[in-house]
């Protein structure tokens, strides 16, 4: 379903429009009657969980730097402007919660194969 | 950073009406400022915006007032010129007030998008929690 209206009008510029990120193809099926080998699953194409984990800690440990900076510059009277102090907390709280939530699925999954009657 | 473009958009408004109230606070702390006639009037600062090819909004630049100012017959102070007239600048006060008012709106509104911005990433990370 598409609202073709809102990207036909002229003038509207500013911004880009949503576009839903495109998940790479699932990785062919293992050929048929060769068992599959260990730890070949889901590996071909993008990067595995803890890198994505790793990646998205790289970048909280950025944005927390950049809040902390700005925090110290708002005790030391150098803010310019409050709100790139509010912005930046709000930003490395959101992206801290992100990370958490991940993280909680991961730990979610885990848990859930850990509890898989064999 | 991209998933955060409401809050960067909302935070270039904020800091667009911040240079706004600040210049509104220099031409209202100015209203009385007196010149003589020798010299240019105070000049107020007229904050002109422009909309960011990225989204969200920035001041283009500071223009001025005109410098002749408002010639008051002032012939007992001391700044006033052989003729008795002073240099007063050329801005009201209720046209200043009015537009602080329009300046603090829309800081207020600006904090508003923030907030809402908030509230929209809680929703999101809140999807699929039980």
């Amino acid at each position: 379903m598409s609202i073709g209206g809102i990207e036909g009008i002229p003038g509207v510029g500013g911004f880009t429009p949503f576009v839903p990120p495109t998940v790479p193809a699932t990785p062919s099926a293992p050929a048929v009657g060769g068992a599959p080998s260990v730890g070949g699953v889901g590996r071909a194409g993008g990067p595995d969980f803890g890198e994505l984990v790793l990646d998205g800690l790289d970048r909280l440990d950025g944005v927390q730097r950049t809040a902390d900076q700005l925090s110290v510059q708002a005790a030391t009277g150098d803010l310019q402007n409050i709100h790139d102090y509010t912005i930046a907390a709000t930003q490395a709280a959101v992206t801290t919660q992100v990370t958490v939530a991940v993280r909680n699925k991961a730990v979610e999954a885990f848990t859930e194969i850990m509890r898989m009657q064999v | 950073m991209s998933a955060f473009e409401s809050l960067r958009i909302a935070g270039s408004g904020l800091g667009m009406h911040q240079t706004w109230l600040d210049a509104l606070s220099h031409n209202i702390a100015n209203i009385g400022t007196v010149r003589s006639t020798a010299e240019d009037a105070f000049q107020a600062q007229l904050v002109v915006a422009e909309s960011r090819e990225d989204g969200g909004v920035r001041v283009r630049e500071i223009a001025l007032s005109s410098a002749e100012g408002r010639m008051t017959y002032q012939p007992d102070h001391p700044l006033a010129d052989e003729a008795g007239y002073v240099r007063l600048p050329d801005t009201e006060m209720s046209d200043q007030m009015a537009e602080l008012i329009m300046a603090q709106r829309g800081f207020q509104a600006s904090a508003q998008v923030t907030k809402f911005a908030q509230d929209t990433y809680q929703t999101a990370i809140g999807i699929g929690q039980r």
